[in-house]
């Protein structure tokens, strides 16, 4: 029948199209850099320092990303990230100064537990929309960091901790990087090939339909929150240490670049479709333009409207045509 | 004698105030086909919902190969072995066909999910029925049939005890169900318990054992299919209603012009070929069940859909549509099938719905005049008789009888002379349906050419002065309300009438879907 023949043929050309679109994170980033790379050449953007250092300025968005993609695509969203990165780094600190650096993790680490659990239970119990519970949370977790430190900054002595978490490097490489891997790998993989991952997407999907799958949707929506959170604080502590201080105004405005990492990785904003990778990729590409940006000597108004103009670009680009 | 799988005994299950269920019994062998028959609101969903665990009966016990279910989760009635496909709505438009049809059961290596092995069982499955889906396809990319399948392979997957196929057959193409149903007597052999529910009666006739039928609510009769011969099933399903529609009273229409005409029209994918005239003060009903084309009828009407062939006229002149408002500057207005998402804005006040369309009549320079407003809003709930509080409450705290009304009162304000109401009677309690249907025999009279569709047949032989039967997107009989009253039961009561007619026409429907099928069978 000529019928099937012509469904073929635009089956393959739709394919390409759709690949084209789901793949523009990565042709946007090759393309990105390569133009940097020529254009920039001669303000050393090419130097392994200057790359490295995109790796360390994007560790703490793309930690804080790869949670978010969880979220996103469980259907649900936190714009909370930013502000508990801050009061992380604030507990990590202040908990540092008086019993060491082993009590500071798990300070940091039991704040994120702390705040994404509210998040979950406002969000799944009390039935408030995670939109607003975060945006109610962001002023909280903000005004308790104030509270506490007394809006200064609090310094963290601890020189191990200050490598471990942030500031230290193997030759020349930031422990930063392994951290990006590490949250990167087992995402990637809980994501894709865990049952967890599956439910995740499942509800984000077509909640009504994943509960009537048996699938408890409640219960998949708080962990993930819990998740965002608690990568939230870790991306604090990195903040404290690499700046060997805890203080509120770290991670401040970090919800948009998280959520813009994940967009533009291809990560769905109405949920059901999520990926860890394009997540990273994402974040590497919003450092690649910050670090361009500030390379071309733009002045901080003049990055702010590039920066908007190349991600809103990238979107759009990334857009399945109706 | 073999094992019972199912038995329920005195389920009742109430929503508010309303009795869905009441101490109904049911109860299902292993190794047979059990089908569930009743006409719409009879229970058949909430009973099957209430087996699988998504209401919580009122009042009943439920006994499962003879061990007592207690707790009503799906998760519970799934543990105890059941397995229900969902109408597609337990699938995931952004997962693939595999992960779907093994979501929560994935297939496992070393801990982590195996989609490769979830493709080809899913593979395997789909050969066993013989039938053509892609395991790697994305869901929401499927068409309506491969969705179908998709939910009853989801469902035969879990190696169940008891499956319910709730309209299996809807979306499927007749060498499809032929395939579902080899597949389904493989299962009878080994003792899988299986609920069948379909409009369909040639279809339970050929893979029943049993049947049981439900009417409002309540159990009538089961008994094994060879003593039940479909007229007897129609007769049991269309009882002897309490019907408070007989009240309506009927007169012969004064026709007018032609106000809608539709020559050999053709939609995208349904209707097919469709020819029909209705006058101005005329009523014409569509008769078919769900999928035979009567909304995608409706919707090339009112623009919703473009018309692939054919023409339309209204008042003699030919028309094109391209957008809805194309088609409400002509002069139609359609009350759509589902109020509560395209009828009304139910946090918006009654006075915002009903000015909604008209807005351009009361106001002026852009603003609008609140005066206009209000009269306007005013005249129509004094004369639909809108049960409201005020003209400021929120839709959403009326009846939903009330709220159709609404959705009526608002195509009234821009006074359209093509009125398509689709199911207007959905949802609404017996007294507020007599209600719209004597507005429905009212706006006729006034001079309005009407297009009815309901799935409630005693409703279209009470509102309705003809009524085609559609079928697979065809258009098969049109009668004249008066060739389905027997002349020989001209003189019994009204209520007797009416059955008898609706018994008629349920046969008529029957008979156009048999028809409808040959021809497709021809076709392929």
């Amino acid at each position: 029948m000529p019928n099937t023949d012509m469904t073929q043929a635009s089956g393959v050309l739709g394919a390409f199209l759709r690949d084209w679109r789901q793949n523009i994170i990565y042709i946007g980033f090759i393309v990105i850099f390569v133009v940097f790379a020529l254009t920039l050449n001669d303000r050393g953007f090419l130097n392994p320092t200057n790359l490295l250092n995109i790796v360390r300025q994007t560790a703490m968005i793309a930690v804080m990303a790869i949670a978010m993609t969880f979220v996103l695509s469980a259907g649900e969203i936190d714009l909370s990230v930013g502000a508990v990165a801050g009061l992380a780094s604030v507990t990590v600190a202040m908990t540092i100064a008086v019993a060491g650096p082993f009590a500071g993790i798990l300070a940091g680490l039991a704040t994120g537990i702390a705040i994404g659990t509210f998040n979950g239970w406002l969000t799944t119990k009390i039935g408030i929309p995670s939109f607003l519970t975060t945006l109610a949370m962001m002023g909280i977790a903000k005004g308790i960091a104030m509270w506490i430190s007394g809006t200064s900054a609090v310094p963290i002595l601890s020189q191990s901790y200050a490598w471990w978490f942030g500031g230290g490097s193997i030759g020349p490489i930031p422990v930063v990087l392994f951290w990006i891997l590490a949250f990167g790998a087992v995402g990637h993989v809980v994501l894709r090939r865990t049952g967890f991952g599956r439910r995740v997407l499942a509800t984000g999907g077509g909640e009504q339909a994943a509960g009537y799958s048996g699938i408890n949707t409640a219960k998949i929506k708080f962990r993930v929150l819990v998740i965002s959170s608690t990568a939230a604080a870790f991306a604090g502590m990195l903040y404290a240490g690499r700046l060997q201080s805890g203080r509120f105004q770290l991670g401040e405005g970090d919800e948009l670049s998280v959520i813009a990492a994940a967009v533009l990785g291809g990560t769905s904003l109405f949920g059901g479709k999520g990926t860890v990778i394009g997540t990273i990729v994402g974040a590497l590409m919003i450092g690649l333009i910050n670090n361009g940006l500030i390379l071309m000597g733009l002045e901080f108004s003049q990055q702010l409207i590039a920066r908007g103009g190349i991600i809103i670009l990238a979107v759009a680009l990334s857009q399945k045509k109706a | 004698m073999s094992t019972v799988a199912v038995r329920m005994t005195g389920i009742s299950k109430n929503f508010g105030g309303v009795k869905a269920l009441e101490n109904v019994t049911f109860e299902v062998l292993a190794g047979e086909v059990h089908a569930l028959l009743g006409g719409n609101g009879a229970g058949k969903s909430t009973i099957l919902k209430v087996l699988n665990g998504v209401h919580v009966p009122s009042a009943g016990a439920i006994e499962v190969v003879g061990v007592p279910l207690t707790i009503h989760t799906p998760e519970a009635s799934r543990a105890a072995g059941i397995a229900m496909n969902y109408q597609e709505m337990s699938l995931i438009p952004t997962l693939t066909v595999a992960q779907n049809v093994f979501l929560t059961r994935e297939a496992k290596s070393r801990g982590l999910i195996d989609d490769k092995e979830a493709e080809r069982e899913a593979a395997k499955l789909f050969a066993m029925l013989g039938v053509d889906v892609n395991p790697r396809a994305i869901v929401g990319d499927l068409g309506a049939g491969q969705k179908q399948l998709t939910e009853i392979v989801k469902a035969i997957s879990q190696n169940a005890r008891i499956l319910v196929l709730d309209e299996p057959s809807t979306a499927l193409a007749v060498s499809d169900v032929n395939r579902l149903f080899t597949f389904l007597r493989n299962l009878k052999k080994q003792g899988v318990a299986i609920i069948y529910v379909s409009h369909r009666m040639d279809e339970i006739a050929r893979i029943a054992d049993r049947a049981t039928i439900l009417r409002d609510g309540k159990h009538v009769i089961t008994a094994d299919i060879c003593d039940l011969p479909i007229d007897t099933m129609i007769e049991h399903i269309v009882g002897k209603r309490s019907l408070g529609l007989a009240d309506v009273e009927r007169s012969d229409a004064v026709r007018g012009d032609v106000g809608l005409e539709l020559r050999n029209v053709s939609g995208r994918n349904k209707p097919d070929n469709i020819s029909l005239t209705i006058h101005k003060g005329e009523v014409v009903g569509l008769a078919g069940l769900l999928g035979s084309g009567r909304t995608s009828l409706a919707k090339l009407v009112a623009g919703v859909e473009p018309v692939v062939s054919g023409e339309i006229r209204i008042n003699g002149r030919p028309v094109h549509f391209r957008r809805p408002s194309d088609a409400i500057a002509a002069g139609v207005a359609l009350v759509p099938e589902a109020r509560a998402t395209q009828g009304i804005i139910a946090a918006h006040s009654v006075s915002d719905n009903l000015t909604l369309a008209a807005l351009d009549n009361i106001s002026k320079a852009g603003f609008v005049i609140t005066a206009k407003a209000r009269a306007a809003t005013d005249a129509q709930i004094e004369r639909l008789s809108i049960k409201t509080a005020s003209r400021d409450h929120a839709v959403s705290t009326l009846s939903g009888g009330n709220q159709q009304k609404v959705v009526i009162g608002k195509w009234l304000a821009v006074d359209p002379d093509v009125l398509v109401l689709d199911e207007p009677t959905a949802g609404i309690d017996i007294g507020s349906k007599s209600e719209i249907i004597g507005l429905v025999r009212e706006l006729a009279a006034s001079g309005k050419a009407i297009l009815m569709i309901s799935s409630e047949l005693s409703e279209l032989l009470t509102a309705c002065d003809r009524i085609v039967v559609m079928a697979d997107g065809r258009a098969y009989d049109d009668f004249p309300r008066a060739a389905l009253d027997a002349p020989a039961e001209a003189n019994t009561d009204i209520t007797h009438r009416l059955q008898a007619a609706e018994q008629r026409l349920q046969i008529a429907i029957q008979e156009a879907l048999a028809a409808g099928q040959e021809i497709s069978h021809a076709q392929h």
